[in-house]
């Protein structure tokens, strides 16, 4: 009996010894920031990952890189066409079988934090994240109670675009980083040009955004007025600031003419064919440009300032979630991917893809030496620095964006005053503000 | 008896079971969710008749209930005329007839994205043919489906309906027109019957229960109609009030705001309706149609 407890203690021992061993060995990840784990246990963990928009949008050197340096984890990728994805995660969120992690916009994840749906990581990045590496876009998916829903998939940030034939035919000097809005609508003026002479203007001097993003809301807060209060409670279209944005909007296509109207922007890309002088064009848009029209000759400078003398940058971010239904160790997982996401490389890759900007203050600077146009990426990265801004986003930022926008359309085509439209839109967006307070 | 009532069960259980799980319980089940909150994520949460007292004193319901009763009773005349037209000629002896159906018909097998990317370029308000002939005519061009009156959008989107839908009903009125026997015909011109009374004592009866099926059958789809308003009203998030039908409603409360329990009972609102009319169609059908 004595023989055999001591062949099983030893057994016990020189099993224990291999275990502690293979971890060390096997499974330490090498460099870049890697999950605060102390001796991780080699077993496999599954981690299927959504990506929308597929490696589009989502550089392939990020999930090989990861994959490389954390085989344990076995990556199940579900890629799909963005519009298919979001619309299939909602059922599948209903089924309780989503990824454990994928991402989507930045409003959107705040609504599926609200809903219970995405993890909070703001424990995971208080214990493993070293925040002052990061621009303060790494917080936008933070609510006012300190949690945060999402990490950035990448930052997509607004900026003057301009081409510079036209500018150089008419012998106008091209746009500068402290042009105000006042500056471009001058400039555009004297670009918009009727050259076959059959009254309608051939080469618009600006294309005027219709949507959230490139469109109404800078113009907006270009006069000091926003869509909601700071409190994102309270809806505020009914501002005179905010109303006196929108008519400097409406007044491009309706009143001066500089921009094409909405129906006819639908009818081609302007800028890309050399048909609009100045855009506000956000930093994937470089991508197809680049690819399409490679030999037009274009740049940028940041947003112009505001009326108030106040920039506003807009930044579309999306954002990494993790499903709070996931596996702990799923859960865990998608931790060190995202950890991995926010390393020197992967940032790296995802500045090379120029899908969107880096969150990593390292990887944003080496984004400025790049040589695809814009040749001016400091727009981009030292705007986001001075004045990005997201787009006044919370839980219900579909919700109530899709009770304004058929009237802003109202407003873009003259159908509506400002005046008029800001105030059936002010009651729209607080009754939803107010139904789901 | 017993051994082969046994059998038809089994042989019909797998159609029973799939009835039961895609039929029976989602409809049982979004008659509970009516009466709960339901974001698709947490738990229902009772609510009463919250969802019901709230879908009848929404302004953009109401709106969206006379844009569909207008949109059906353009689309379900016009459309079912249009089939019977086509039918009656198309059952005559003319050259290239199989051509003709075949041409007719394609609109139905069109994808949605196509046709409506056609019909949004006849409509444009700049470079659309319709608006070319309206200033050839020294008429003043018309913003068809971006008009400010809601009455041109719905109108406009009716025909295109109609362009896509009406090749299907006139298979089916075409099937009830073959049907009409020779003889018939003959006796009928012997006593002196031809064209338009041949058409209207002959023809129209004999073949009015299957104008009544498409009747009937088009007005359900008039009021389910959601393709149509998606590819020409595009972005499903930026539909003006005035031009709301409800299933845009119910999509949007269910999937895009996780109302769920409000998309149900708009959801039930609407088959209530659709319910009361074909029931009144049902009740008409006897003065008119004519099965023997």
């Amino acid at each position: 009996m004595k023989a055999l407890k001591i062949v099983f203690t030893s057994i016990l021992i020189a099993l224990s010894v291999a275990a502690c061993s293979t971890d060390q060995t096997e499974n330490k990840p090498s460099g870049g920031n890697a999950p605060n784990t102390d001796n991780p246990p080699p077993k496999e963990v599954e981690l299927k990952i959504g990506l929308p928009g597929g490696y589009d949008i989502t550089s392939k050197k990020i999930i090989d890189g990861f994959h490389a340096k954390y085989p344990n984890i076995k990556l199940e990728i579900e890629e799909a066409p963005w519009a298919d994805f979001t619309t299939k995660i909602i059922t599948r969120i209903a089924g309780n079988n989503p990824p454990d992690i994928w991402f989507q916009e930045n409003a959107v994840i705040l609504g599926y934090g609200a809903r219970g749906v995405a993890e909070n990581l703001e424990p995971y990045i208080k214990r493993d994240l070293k925040t002052e590496d990061y621009a303060d876009a790494l917080f936008s998916a933070r609510t006012a109670d300190g949690k945060v829903y999402g990490i950035p998939h990448g930052i997509n940030a607004g900026a003057l675009a301009y081409n510079k034939t036209i500018f150089q035919e008419n012998k106008i000097p091209f746009p500068t980083d402290d042009w105000t809005y006042q500056d471009m609508i001058e400039t555009a003026k004297k670009l918009t040009k009727d050259t076959n002479g059959d009254g309608k203007p051939d080469i618009y001097g600006f294309q005027t955004g219709n949507n959230i993003t490139l469109g109404w809301l800078p113009w907006m807060k270009a006069t000091g007025g926003s869509a909601l209060d700071a409190s994102l409670t309270k809806a505020a279209f009914t501002d005179p600031k905010s109303i006196e944005g929108l008519t400097y909007w409406a007044d491009t296509i309706n009143k001066l003419k500089i921009s094409p109207s909405r129906e006819l922007a639908k009818t081609g890309k302007f800028f890309e064919n050399g048909k609009a002088a100045m855009v506000f064009l956000q930093y994937s848009s470089q991508v197809p440009i680049n690819k399409n029209n490679p030999d037009m000759d274009w740049d940028t400078v940041k947003m112009p300032v505001g009326f108030n003398g106040n920039r506003f940058v807009p930044m579309v971010v999306n954002e990494w979630m993790i499903y709070s239904k996931a596996k702990p160790e799923a859960k865990e997982a998608a931790w060190t991917f995202l950890n991995y996401y926010l390393s020197d490389e992967a940032q790296t890759f995802l500045s090379e893809s120029g899908a969107s900007l880096p969150v990593k203050k390292t990887a944003l600077e080496a984004v400025e030496k790049m040589t695809f146009k814009p040749g001016n990426k400091k727009a981009y990265t030292e705007g986001i620095k001075e004045a990005g801004g997201t787009l006044d986003e919370n839980p219900t930022w579909n919700e109530w964006r899709a009770a304004a926008n058929p009237i802003l359309d109202d407003i873009m085509d003259g159908k509506r005053s400002p005046e008029e439209g800001a105030k059936e839109i002010q009651q729209k967006v607080q009754a939803i503000l107010d139904e789901n307070r | 008896m017993r051994k082969q009532g046994y059998w038809g069960f089994i042989f019909t259980f797998p159609f029973l079971l799939q009835l039961v799980v895609f039929f029976i319980f989602p409809f049982l089940f979004s008659l509970y969710l009516t009466f709960t909150k339901w974001d698709l994520f947490n738990p229902p949460q009772w609510v009463g008749l919250k969802n019901w007292i709230q879908f009848l004193s929404r302004e953009t319901f109401w709106l969206s209930l006379r844009n569909i009763l207008y949109f059906s009773i353009l689309f379900v005349p016009l459309q079912t005329a249009f089939a019977l037209i086509l039918a009656y000629l198309l059952n005559r002896q003319i050259a290239g007839k199989s051509l003709f159906r075949m041409v007719y018909f394609l609109p139905v097998i069109t994808p949605w994205v196509a046709g409506g990317m056609i019909w949004l370029w006849i409509y444009h308000n700049d470079y659309g043919i319709l608006n070319w002939l309206l200033e050839r005519l020294r008429l003043s061009p018309v913003d068809w489906v971006r008009s400010g009156h809601w009455w041109i959008v719905i109108g406009s989107i009716a025909v295109v309906n109609i362009w896509k839908g009406a090749g299907y009903s006139m298979v089916l009125i075409l099937a009830g027109m073959q049907n009409i026997s020779n003889e018939m015909v003959e006796a009928a011109r012997m006593d002196g019957a031809s064209g338009w009374t041949l058409f209207a004592k002959i023809t129209l009866p004999i073949v009015s229960p299957m104008v009544y099926m498409v009747m009937i059958l088009s007005t359900i789809s008039a009021f389910h109609a959601f393709d149509v308003f998606l590819v020409m009203l595009g972005d499903i998030t930026a539909v003006a009030d005035r031009n709301l039908v409800p299933n845009i409603l119910i999509y949007r409360d269910a999937f895009m705001n996780f109302k769920m329990g409000g998309a149900s009972a708009m959801a039930w609102g609407l088959f209530f309706i659709i319910l009361a009319t074909t029931l009144m169609q049902k009740k008409l059908e006897k003065r008119w149609v004519h099965y023997e």
